[in-house]
């Protein structure tokens, strides 16, 4: 299988922020760590790129730092893609604190036979959510010598795939993979954010994907929800299963589906807590065959 | 007696006699039916330690009390005979009409031995017992046969089962096929082969009557609109094909002979791509009102296909099959040949790898090849070139092969593996490695444990015994009644509802603990049939593969050796057999096995 890479580009200048937001504090440690610590999930290789001289906790990565210091995104990008050991590389910044792991994985199918594939969210390439091919490497260098420190001006020069606005809801309803925190008021509505809500992916199997259409919803869920809530708010977005695969009256499934969690666990209780990040899969009870 | 008849009907080809013969009451109450019955008279009627090809061994059709009680999914009979594939005990099912038909010859089973002098097939009608010529029927399909027979017969309503070309090249996985359904493992069709028997043909007039036709009636209203309920929704709306995402999603689908446990393009094959691109119609056995069987149409083959998880399984991921339509095709030439399809696909997985590692002189197979797969299933029916090594089962390829093939021959006692990767099933791992007939899914759905969350699938443990034992029991009953499993959710409890359905159709009275206790019996006497036959504890045990290689994206999952062996012990414990698993004496005689 082709090495995929994360390149994460924490070497920003933070001035509206007045702190660096690699150290912000997030979720009990800082934020830089905590993206790091999402990708580090999906890839085997993540390249954190630094500005010199910048204080970074220590992190089981590669490191690399700007050649010239804050050129913005095009030197950033330039400078991982060449020390990423993989041919492709997913792109993102120090302050992505809402990563979606499907999202990511979708980004990262679609690139044969593109070079970039890049999201389109409320009319706004989101060229810091991004997967890149390392072919591309020579056209950036020749753009930072230009000056032209925007990564859209690649895309009209290469196999771009863009990513519309309703494709991305399928995994990612409110796009809070693109939320990044700029000023202390971003800062503190990441924090509200992330203590208020979790996301999952629901995998519907046999009848529950023949009835809805549907193979895969991301759901938004409050923090600490239940499998009993995660099951309203299934019905609410599929009412195809409701008395079907979800009870009518109440919010459990109907007897003969189950759940599992991450391809591990079998859900028994509708009291169980979701997890952030769970890919929760609903299927038939029944194995036999 | 209500439901059975106590008498069976031994034809013995060889001295082309028939007659018919008392069952003593009391037999049937301690086997029921079905697979029980059939077991009990295969230890009655083979000898210890014979050929299972030669014309001593006998084929045993064996009825069930529940067979035409009109209660749902019951109409179904069993074949009991000595595996060709195996050595041990091959007991199959099959279902539809001519489980009817053979309730209505007014018998509890049919004996078959001896050897016709040339192809034959049998007519019985009623009393009469004929046996015919059956040269012209040579070569032809199960399917073709019963149309044949029917024509010349001029007996729309005759019931047949046959015996393709597979059955009589005897590959020792074929099948006996009736109305395109088969009593599929353990090779039974080459024992018909053997015989030189083609086709039985089947006419009867008797009642069924019941002991309590109002109850009767009113357990068979309540079961109807159970089994229409969600618990069986994923049969009765994808069938059993719908399993194939799920599982790998599971990561237990296994894929190019068990090197992986996920398939890449398992979405091409999945149950809901086949019912959105390929669906035809819905179909059921005869008295049924689940209709679980799938038909499908493809290119390639004539009309429709159908198309069970199993043979998804065994011709698709496990040979790298990506193409429907070819593994529809390569569905229909294993019906039209009449071969298992498990062991097919288990067999030509083996010979795939086995070319692919340069063992296999002169056979170009490899994983994902759809041609190579369509002509080796051509070479295994009609026994040409290496097709006549691998008719011969993975078992017995890889020992003339050598070159430590058998570490990946995935059988256990000679049976392909059906498709659960008990790597991370541990209760199925166990199942497996057990199980009288071999590894097989369906004489304990020990399978059920571990996908129910109540056991940590991952990690295997003495515990898991107790659990596959009565796994088993509560399949023995199932199978001797004999009611569909795939009703099996609709009871609550089963052994209760059992018991009063029972006593409801033939009268006798059994506490839920008797019926438990008979599953218990049958389980056991067809472990000592195989003991009979020389099983050794080696045999209880998984293919080397499984207990060697590891899976999961970091190898974090495996089944090793000392695992294995706990949950084995564990088991023995729960049988109350001594520690190398042999049945005692005593525990022969709390069951009331006079063997």
């Amino acid at each position: 299988m082709t090495t995929r890479s994360a390149i994460i580009l924490a070497g920003g200048k933070s001035s509206r922020m007045g702190t660096p937001k690699a150290l912000l504090p997030f979720d009990g440690e800082p934020l830089i760590v905590h993206v790091a610590g999402m990708l580090q999930r999906m890839f085997d290789d993540v390249v954190i790129v630094a500005a010199p001289e910048q204080e970074l906790p220590s992190l089981a990565v590669t490191l690399v730092r700007d050649e010239v210091a804050h050129q913005g995104p095009v030197g950033g990008i330039c400078y991982g893609l060449r020390a990423a050991r993989g041919e492709i590389a997913f792109v993102t910044s120090c302050d992505s604190a809402f990563l979606n792991g499907r999202l990511i994985e979708h980004l990262l199918e679609q690139i044969d036979p593109c070079d970039v594939v890049v999201p389109h969210w409320q009319d706004r390439f989101q060229p810091l959510h991004a997967v890149y091919r390392r072919s591309v490497l020579p056209l950036l260098e020749q753009q930072l010598a230009r000056g032209e420190l925007r990564p859209i001006f690649l895309f009209d020069k290469v196999r771009t795939c863009r990513i519309a606005e309703e494709e991305i809801r399928r995994f990612d309803p409110d796009g809070s993979s693109f939320f990044n925190m700029n000023t202390p008021e971003d800062y503190a509505e990441a924090l509200r954010r992330w203590r208020r809500s979790i996301s999952c992916t629901v995998e519907l199997f046999g009848v529950a994907r023949l009835v809805t259409n549907t193979d895969r919803i991301s759901l938004e869920l409050p923090r600490d929800s239940t499998y009993a809530q995660l099951f309203a708010a299934l019905a609410e977005r599929l009412p195809a299963l409701v008395g079907r695969v979800i009870t009518a009256d109440r919010p459990r499934l109907v007897e003969g589906y189950a759940c599992n969690v991450n391809g591990r666990e079998f859900v028994r209780s509708p009291e169980t807590t979701v997890n952030d990040g769970d890919n929760i899969a609903i299927l038939s009870a029944d194995a036999g065959g | 007696m209500h439901a059975c008849f106590a008498r069976l009907l031994h034809i013995d080809l060889t001295r082309g006699r028939s007659e018919f013969r008392p069952i003593e009451e009391s037999r049937l109450r301690s086997y029921l039916g079905g697979i029980g019955l059939g077991v009990s008279l295969l230890w009655e009627h083979a000898p210890a330690g014979i050929d299972p090809l030669s014309p001593a061994n006998p084929l045993i059709f064996a009825s069930a009390p529940l067979a035409g009680s009109g209660l749902t999914t019951t109409a179904k009979y069993a074949v009991v005979t000595k595996s060709p594939l195996t050595g041990f005990i091959a007991d199959s099912l099959s279902s539809s009409h001519f489980a009817l038909e053979l309730k209505r010859l007014g018998i509890d089973a049919l004996v078959i031995t001896g050897s016709a002098a040339g192809p034959v097939y049998i007519v019985v009608r009623d009393e009469n017992v004929e046996v015919r010529r059956a040269d012209h029927l040579k070569g032809k399909s199960a399917t073709e046969t019963e149309s044949v027979i029917r024509t010349e017969l001029e007996s729309p309503a005759m019931r047949i089962a046959a015996i393709g070309l597979a059955g009589e090249n005897l590959v020792r996985f074929a099948t006996i096929s009736n109305e395109g359904r088969h009593a599929g493992r353990g090779g039974i069709g080459a024992v018909m082969g053997s015989k030189h028997l083609k086709a039985i043909a089947i006419a009867g007039g008797r009642d069924i009557d019941v002991a309590d036709p109002a109850r009767v009636d009113a357990i068979a209203g309540s079961l109807r609109q159970r089994s229409l309920g969600s618990l069986t929704d994923k049969y009765r709306s994808i069938g059993t094909v719908a399993n194939l995402s799920v599982f790998n999603h599971l990561g237990v689908l296994p894929t190019r002979n068990f090197q992986q446990a996920t398939f890449e393009d398992a979405a091409a094959l999945s149950g809901e791509t086949l019912t959105n691109n390929h669906f035809s119609r819905r179909h059921g056995c005869a008295c049924c009102t689940i209709r679980c069987e799938r038909l499908f149409t493809s290119r390639g083959t004539d009309g429709e296909q159908r198309l069970e998880y199993e043979t998804l399984f065994a011709l698709g991921p496990l040979c790298g099959i990506n193409d429907p339509d070819t593994v529809l095709q390569a569905a229909a030439l294993c019906d039209r040949y009449g071969l298992d399809t498990i062991s097919t696909g288990g067999t030509i997985a083996w010979a795939m790898e086995t070319a692919g590692r340069g063992l296999l002189q002169g056979i170009g197979l490899r994983f994902g090849d759809g041609d190579g797969l369509l002509n080796a299933i051509h070479a295994i029916g009609t026994r040409d070139g290496a097709g006549d090594l691998l008719a011969e089962g993975s078992r017995r390829a890889s020992a003339q092969v050598g070159a430590n093939s058998s570490d990946w021959a995935m059988h256990v006692k000679g049976l392909e593996l059906p498709g659960y990767d008990p790597r991370s099933l541990k209760t199925m791992a166990l199942g497996l490695a057990v199980s009288p007939r071999g590894a097989c899914h369906n004489r304990s759905g020990a399978y059920e444990a571990d996908f129910s969350g109540e056991v940590d699938r991952f990690r295997g443990d003495a515990g898991r015994g107790p659990v596959v034992a009565a796994s088993e029991d509560y399949a023995a009953v199932l199978d001797s009644l004999i009611v569909c499993k795939f009703l099996r959710k609709c009871f609550s409890d089963f052994y209760r509802e059992a018991a009063e359905i029972l006593c409801a159709v033939t009268g006798w009275d059994y506490t839920p603990d008797e019926l438990r206790r008979t599953g218990e019996r049958i389980h056991t006497l067809k472990k000592l049939f195989n003991i009979r036959e020389r099983w050794q504890p080696q045999d209880d045990w998984l293919p080397e593969r499984l207990l060697t290689d590891r899976l999961g994206k970091d190898g974090d999952i495996g089944l090793s050796p000392e695992e294995l062996g706990e949950m084995i012990r564990g088991y023995y414990r729960a049988r109350e057999w001594d520690e190398a698993g042999y049945v005692p004496v005593s525990k022969l005689r709390e069951l009331g096995i006079t063997a």
